[in-house]
């Protein structure tokens, strides 16, 4: 398909930077409403020829990902420490191509329910934290988590979960096949009287909007789907936005630098091509939808002798209150064959832990799903972690595969100023540009929401009838493919980055939208809500472009 | 460099490109050059080398290698060549290991000699005496390193030089296919549907 180009001396309406599961919907929303649009990725464009199941290559090596040689990040879980380079995995992990996370994300698409937006209000402060409210409701983002599930596509039941917020509309799909680790973690969590249901996923069940039903091929988590049944970007809005004529996808571009003028207005866009030429791109408006690493990162890059501390950063918050989900996960063993290496990750879901219950003394919430293991390599490497990790008893550990499935449990994070993202003050990238440095340590409350839920995952799988339960040591996380929180949305400029419709407050040409946006965690699926966010943003930024209010 | 198109001249041409620009190698491009290598040493008929590592190396980690995943009535480590995998990973694509490693053996290899002068080799002695040696350094970065890398060539794409002949995936009984029906696994073959009245 030719596709509309633009030179760089051409001023377009919009640049914005990075093209995942925000970037992507921000680029329809403004191309389909008329506003010439230039959609910069880092990485490169792929096709889905080169989508394929080699675990090492997508897993350890980057190939749709950021990796550790070329984009170096160094770590700490405390900002007194001197940070350490990661040489085998990134500390924060996200899709560095055309699609970005949206490519090999596991397509958990669980709206957050109204608490998440108010729940400071509700439950009080939480001290030593920025715990605090969204600047707008759930019943403000509804309409747009409706158009997320039409649009992008996602396959659900809706009206079988008891603690499902408010809907507008149905899912337009069924939802996929039950796995045998969605029938036990059923028929275990209602032996316990609890609510399971079927897992709403951003993965067609049956063909829609022109693209393939899923074939259950089983590599989604960490991978790009070859047939274009899980809702990438690449797959669902990029073809689309590039269909208005409007919009140009400029892959291999690696914007370092937001230009401002005297006024205080973004002016464009500074990035190396892919033969490493430093280019400028003009535009009328900037929208940076990078994640929650890329985007204060670039920020922070951008400061200026009239930006100090970085564009945008009056508050002093741009790249704080990193936020990363807890993550734990009890796996069962059964005496049969589950399989479970075939088809998407999960298909059953309990919510009935979501909200915080201040009788156990933490703050926290959080879901369950009935999942998969990753695929044979990260399973061993996981497997390893768990038991024996050597030896006779370790192989035999490694052979029940088939017959193995677990619970993962997805909950809170609080909003920590000392979990950030900043510069590195000696380490730089490929292209001499400064490292990511990443604080983070999880809070108590964190650690112990995350120990109940899988102390419920763990319950399950008994009742269930599992031969052996193992609980996955819960720890203080390093790594983390949630980005969240790093450029907070509020009403006060002293305490926030952007306002309620992603412009940042000091600069008024400046957008931003992405998982740096949100105020709090949510219980673990974050893609919904962002790609909710960026509808939003979407239409609300092209009617200030049309009314000439940018 | 588009990276889309992985035909050999293209391949030949990204790689080129790395080392012309004098950047550091990097994950894919590596990788590929790795799978490209494997690839032509196979269709020559020849055997998989190694370079990286030395022979005496070679045989060391290939035999803490098989104490990892051991040989019993279903093939191991050995069987699968982790080892050439280990050195493929150490020459290309995990390179930013390569330095540390190499010591890391090195001193694995003098508290040997040292708990055993008799010994020529830890590859030399029998399994019970290696287990047991094992047994003490197993929290080691050397250890765990090669428990990483052993594990990734047990289970990778056979093209990276472990894995061969798929014997890893048989080992723990994973299919390499690209569609699946339903159902899956055993406990799904009878599922009636979802349905609310079930609960309770």
């Amino acid at each position: 398909m030719s596709t509309r180009t633009y030179r760089d001396t051409d001023t377009v309406d919009f640049v914005i930077v990075g093209s995942g599961a925000a970037g992507g919907v921000v680029a329809r929303e403004l191309a389909q409403a008329g506003l010439t649009v230039v959609l910069m990725e880092q990485g490169p464009k792929f096709t889905p020829r080169t989508y394929t199941h080699d675990e090492l290559r997508d897993w350890y090596l980057g190939a749709i990902t950021n990796d550790v040689v070329k984009n170096p990040q160094t770590f700490r879980d405390d900002e007194g420490k001197k940070a350490q380079l990661q040489q085998f995995k990134p500390a924060l992990w996200y899709g560095r191509a055309v699609g970005g996370g949206s490519l090999h994300y596991t397509a958990n698409f669980w709206r957050f329910h109204e608490i998440d937006f108010n729940e400071r209000s509700v439950l009080g402060p939480v001290s030593g934290t920025g715990f605090a409210d969204w600047p707008l409701t759930y019943a403000d983002l509804e309409p747009y988590y409706t158009k997320v599930e039409w649009e992008i596509g996602v396959s659900g039941l809706a009206g079988v979960n008891p603690f499902d917020p408010p809907r507008s509309k149905p899912y337009p799909m069924p939802p996929l096949p039950v796995k045998s680790s969605g029938v036990l973690f059923e028929r275990g969590a209602r032996k316990l009287g609890w609510h399971p249901v079927p897992a709403p996923m951003a993965i067609n069940s049956v063909p829609y909007r022109g693209r393939s039903a899923c074939v259950h091929c089983g590599f989604c988590h960490g991978f790009a789907c070859e047939v274009g049944a899980k809702a990438s970007s690449f797959a669902t809005v990029i073809p689309e936005a590039e269909a208005t004529g409007r919009c140009e996808v400029r892959s291999d571009s690696y914007v370092f630098r937001i230009e401002t003028n005297k006024a205080g207005r973004a002016t464009g866009v500074t990035y190396f091509d892919r033969d490493r030429t430093e280019r400028f791109q003009r535009a009328r408006a900037v929208v940076v939808c990078a994640n929650g690493a890329e985007t204060p990162r670039l920020l922070l890059m951008s400061a200026s002798s009239q930006f100090r501390h970085g564009l945008a950063n009056s508050s002093g918050l741009v790249g704080k209150y990193l936020m990363f989900n807890t993550n734990s996960r009890t796996v069962g063993v059964f005496e049969h064959e589950l399989n479970e290496y075939k088809s998407v990750q999960v298909t059953r879901i309990v919510h009935d832990f979501y909200d915080s219950d201040p009788a156990r003394g933490y703050y926290g919430g959080g879901g369950l799903d009935a999942r998969m293991g990753p695929q044979p390599t990260t399973w061993a490497l996981r497997t390893a972690t768990e038991g024996p990790s050597w030896g006779g008893e370790f192989k035999a550990r490694l052979r029940e595969f088939p017959r193995g499935m677990q619970v993962a449990c997805h909950g809170t994070s609080l909003a920590i100023e000392s979990n950030n993202v900043t510069l590195d003050p000696e380490l730089k990238d490929a292209w001499g540009l400064p490292a990511l440095r990443v604080t983070y340590k999880d809070h108590p409350d964190d650690l112990a929401t995350s120990r109940f839920l899988q102390d419920r995952g763990a319950e399950i799988l008994e009742a269930a009838g599992a031969l052996r339960v193992t609980r996955a040591p819960v720890a203080p996380q390093t790594s983390s493919v949630h980005l969240l929180g790093t450029c907070r949305m509020g009403n006060d400029p002293r305490t926030s980055v952007i306002d309620n419709y992603h412009r940042s407050h000091d600069v008024p040409n400046l957008f931003l939208c992405d998982g740096s946006s949100l105020v709090t965690s949510g219980r673990g699926q974050p893609t919904m809500t962002i790609q909710a966010l960026a509808f939003r943003a979407g239409e609300h930024i092209a009617r200030f472009a049309t009314r000439g209010e940018i | 460099m588009d990276s889309a198109n992985l035909s050999r001249r293209s391949l030949l041409q990204a790689i080129a490109a790395v080392i012309a620009s004098a950047a550091t190698p990097i994950g894919w491009t590596e990788a590929a050059a790795a799978m490209e290598q494997a690839h032509a040493a196979s269709l020559e008929g020849g055997d998989a080398t190694i370079s990286f590592l030395t022979t005496a190396e070679a045989l060391d980690v290939e035999a803490v290698a098989a104490q990892i995943v051991p040989t019993d009535e279903f093939p191991g480590a050995r069987e699968a060549g982790a080892v050439y995998f280990i050195d493929r990973a150490l020459a290309t694509f995990f390179s930013q290991l390569a330095g540390d490693y190499r010591a890391q053996l090195a001193s694995f290899q003098a508290s040997y000699r040292e708990r055993y002068p008799a010994a020529a080799s830890f590859a030399s002695v029998k399994s019970e005496q290696q287990i047991e040696h094992l047994r003490s350094i197993d929290e080691t970065p050397f250890f765990n390193t090669t428990r990483l890398l052993t594990l990734l060539g047990m289970f990778s794409l056979p093209a990276y030089g472990g894995n061969r002949g798929g014997i890893g995936w048989k080992l723990i009984g994973f299919e390499d296919r690209h569609v699946f029906h339903p159902p899956f696994g055993y406990y799904d073959r009878d599922y009636p549907g979802f349905s609310l009245d079930k609960a309770k």
